[in-house]
């Protein structure tokens, strides 16, 4: 240490002071910073209660949940383009193979191939991009029927995603009757929850029978994404949804989500109902914000029928290859507070977070596990969920 | 003291080849272009290998600088000899000793991860082990496995250079090499097997189902605290462990601990301050999080989720890293001009403005050269990875390469080291004459984390950095 003798000095006491700043600001940094103290300063959200009307009911009808057929055989076509952040139009998976083989593609030498057969000679089509395609019979789908039934007893049919493969989803549709929906103007509008591809590459499949349906989309697509709905042969209006509530009918709202998703999209969105004297209902196609998220927005913006979380369909994105990591338990466990009364998942939940679901006690509805769904702890193809008070 | 036995870093003297900034600037491009075509090569999902998968690329990176800090700072460039050191084209050397590091590292993750561990101690660290396993592709089984060995990797990063920087080698300073590298490299990969165990090994044992109850204690023992049973709680404060050390070592010269007379008390305390700063930077770190997004809500996804948040304070901290780690190596650790601790205040604030500069930048335009995507919270992104691609790319061209091409090399004459030293124990002091400034400076340092408390709600409201 220094001697002690010399006078006390401007520059001593600016050497002190100068330590000291880092060491009160380091003191209480540690501190304070996570202490009970803290929270007082983190703002707590006022809860807007929005009322986006009620509805009686709402059902929806599974019309494919199985986006591929084989993880392995999925996972093994990322992981040899170059993993989860690769752009998905670059993958050359149908129907924007080129021939050109994995992770080389584009849109746009893909869609060169097809475009002039869309959207009604899709046999053709597809026929075209197997041959063009990586792994094309391992290519399904995601869509799902939700009819809501408003405060006077009529119901209203949206289709919620288009599916992937052309094949696949046009047999599916055929399956469910869904084609005749379509034709006969009865499905008032197509809602795409986001631009992955087995979300949203079967859109001709759709417009193949309904060429002027109403869409809404998150306005989040990228350039490619949006020109595909005009390259599909869509001749309807086109309504990009901003980030957060959209109402559609009484007791039926959009929200929109801006979150960075893998394979290279952004923004999804999903769906809110208020059912009458049962509560708030979801239905998410892969759910990429998050359930807890999406019930968290709900629970700060929304008024919902006795202020209650009352179930949920659909895709929740946890495990969606069979994969896990420690967060997604952190989701089991953080989801039991919301004391769901029905649960019907699928498609993207993934087999292990719905076994743990029925492990924790929540009430899954079971499916029937048919037309090439694995399990029936998953609300399978060609199943249903009804949220309606009895 | 001679240059012969001083570490081949500290008997180097650098000059500047040209006056001014230029250096710097110059260094600067050569280091971003061999960053940039570094990038496209081995990371960018657009490029040629993609290795940003992204853990397989992570773990790389993360291994790729610890094998720099053992090959300098550890055995000091042994086996290779003072004289080549010194007469070798900085270029040579760059190639010899990166090709040298490359070669540790792909024996290490290959060799003694995948190859030993992997096979005869944990299936985790084997994806052919894993891929044995019902449901698990080959995909998630490389990942996994890279997850296992990044994480050890984050402690090794704390620990290796810890052993050097607060322990100064201790008991092994006066060894030769390889005897004194091989002791440290034994004792701090042993102590990074035991954090390893301890803060790891858990959130590995939960990625299975059932949880591994019989093999991993679950749930973790830090579920409640951290809110979270994700290992990132752990990540976060060893990885501000990472940077600390570093901040220690570059821009506060090892202050005031260096005024410590007594070698074991000087080691010991500042071996445990920093994992003390690391700790006080980890709690504020989330704690800003929570205060310009809101609370973390357990079980959500993304922003919201107290993992990701908790993962997001050692990616932030690692931002700040970077121009710290800039001003010591390409701008001579500037200011020196003032006393040391004025000096280090002011690095200091330049480091947190630079830091911050570099996060803002790296949110709002990152997407648009790396090949990723917008956006805070992707599940599959992580922005330590070219933040530490770039450090590593810095430290081979100051270690390896003497600062080429800003900078040429000479060797410090005995009496340059010599007077070095006496300056450095001349101004690096301690004395009770600093208290009442200290006291001062306290009560200015805690008002100054109640404005920030303050600030940050306000100025995350009013500025958006994700582009629309």
């Amino acid at each position: 240490m220094s001697d002690n003798k010399t006078p006390f000095t401007r520059r001593d006491f600016i050497k002190g002071a100068a330590l000291g700043l880092g060491l009160g600001a380091i003191g209480a940094m540690g501190l304070y910073s996570y202490s009970p103290m803290s929270r007082k300063h983190i703002s707590q959200v006022q809860r807007k209660l929005a009322d986006f009307g009620v509805c009686r009911g709402v059902k929806c009808k599974v019309i494919s949940e199985t986006s591929w057929f084989d993880n392995g055989t999925l996972m093994g076509d990322i992981k040899a383009a170059g993993g989860l952040l690769v752009d998905q139009y670059t993958y050359n998976w149908p129907p924007f193979g080129d021939g050109t083989g994995l992770g080389k593609g584009s849109y746009d030498k893909g869609i060169a191939k097809i475009k002039h057969l869309l959207p009604h000679r899709l046999e053709e089509a597809w026929e075209l991009t197997k041959g063009l395609s990586v792994h094309p019979d391992n290519a399904g789908g995601f869509a799902a029927l939700v009819e809501v039934e408003d405060m006077d007893g009529k119901v209203h049919k949206y289709l919620l995603d288009s599916g992937w493969s052309y094949k696949w989803m046009d047999e599916a549709f055929k399956r469910e009757g869904i084609d005749k929906m379509l034709a006969n103007g009865e499905i008032e509008a197509l809602i795409i929850s986001h631009e992955h591809f087995d979300h949203y590459w079967g859109l001709p499949v759709t417009l193949k029978y309904a060429p002027n349906i109403k869409m809404y989309i998150p306005d989040t697509f990228y350039p490619s994404g949006l020109q595909y709905i005009a390259d599909s042969g869509h001749k309807g209006e086109v309504i990009k949804v901003k980030k957060g509530l959209r109402p559609i009918l009484p007791g039926m709202a959009t929200y929109v989500f801006d979150v960075p998703i893998i394979c290279k999209v952004f923004g999804e969105q999903s769906l809110y109902f208020n059912v009458a004297d049962l509560g708030l209902v979801s239905v998410t196609g892969c759910c990429h914000q998050g359930i807890i998220l999406f019930a968290d927005t709900a629970y700060k913006e929304l008024k919902y029928e006795n202020d209650k979380f009352h179930g949920l369909y659909g895709g929740l994105h946890i495990s969606p290859f069979d994969d896990w990591d420690p967060k997604y338990d952190d989701l089991v466990i953080g989801l039991k507070k919301w004391e769901l009364e029905k649960v019907g998942c699928n498609h993207c939940t993934g087999l292990v977070t719905a076994k743990k679901f029925i492990d924790n006690g929540y009430p899954v509805v079971r499916g029937t596990a048919r037309f090439r769904t694995k399990d029936t702890a998953y609300l399978g193809n060609g199943d249903s969920i009804q949220f309606k008070k009895a | 003291m001679t240059a012969a036995n001083v570490p081949f870093l500290e008997a180097r003297k650098l000059e500047k080849r040209w006056k001014g900034p230029i250096p710097a600037l110059v260094n600067l491009l050569f280091t971003l272009a061999i960053f940039y075509a570094t990038w496209w090569i081995f990371q960018d999902p657009r490029g040629y290998m993609r290795l940003y998968t992204p853990y397989v690329g992570y773990n790389y990176t993360r291994w790729i600088l610890i094998v720099l800090i053992w090959v300098a700072y550890i055995f000091d460039f042994w086996p290779f000899k003072r004289g080549w050191m010194e007469k070798a084209h900085p270029v040579t050397k760059g190639i010899v000793l990166t090709l040298l590091s490359t070669g540790v590292l792909l024996l290490l993750i290959k060799g003694f991860f995948e190859g030993l561990l992997g096979n005869f101690a944990m299936a985790y660290f084997n994806p052919a082990q894993l891929t044995k396993l019902p449901g698990v592709t080959a995909f998630f089984a490389e990942e996994y496995a890279a997850t296992a060995c990044l994480m050890f990797a984050a402690i090794a990063s704390w620990l290796s250079p810890a052993w050097i920087v607060a322990m100064e080698a201790a008991p092994w300073q006066d060894l030769k090499q390889p005897a004194r590298g091989l002791s440290i490299w034994i004792v701090t990969f042993f102590l990074s097997t035991l954090v390893y165990f301890m803060t790891m090994h858990s959130h590995m044992g939960i990625l299975y189902y059932p949880w591994q109850y019989f093999t991993a204690i679950t749930p973790p023992y830090w579920e409640q605290f951290a809110d979270t049973v994700s290992g990132n709680f752990h990540i976060a404060w060893i990885m501000c462990c990472t940077v600390v050390v570093w901040l220690v070592e570059t821009i506060w010269e090892r202050y005031p601990f260096s005024a410590i007379k007594n070698p074991w008390t000087r080691r010991l305390s500042l071996f445990f301050a920093i994992i003390a700063i690391s700790l006080a930077l980890n709690f504020f770190l989330y704690y800003a999080q929570e205060l310009a997004w809101g609370e973390a809500i357990r079980g959500s996804r993304r922003d919201a989720a107290p993992d990701w948040r908790w993962l997001h304070v050692g990616e932030t901290a690692i931002f700040f890293l970077v121009p710290a780690l800039f001003l010591y190596i390409y701008c001579d650790n500037w200011p020196k001009k003032f006393s040391t601790p004025v000096n280090m205040l002011v690095r200091t604030a330049i480091t947190v403005l630079g830091g911050l500069a570099i996060y803002a930048l790296y949110y709002r335009y990152a997407h648009l050269f790396l090949g990723t995507q917008k956006g805070f919270s992707h599940p599959q992104q992580f922005p330590m990875i070219p933040m530490i691609w770039l450090i590593n790319i810095w430290l081979i061209n100051t270690w390896f390469m003497d600062n080429w091409p800003g900078w040429k090399l000479t060797m410090k004459t005995d009496a340059e080291l010599a007077a070095e030293h006496a300056a450095r124990a001349a101004e690096q002091t301690w004395s009770p004459r600093m208290v009442p400034g200290m006291a001062v400076g306290a009560v200015a340092g805690v008002a100054l984390y109640f404005l920030v408390v303050w600030a940050l709600p306000v100025v995350s409201n009013a500025v958006n950095l994700i582009p629309k």
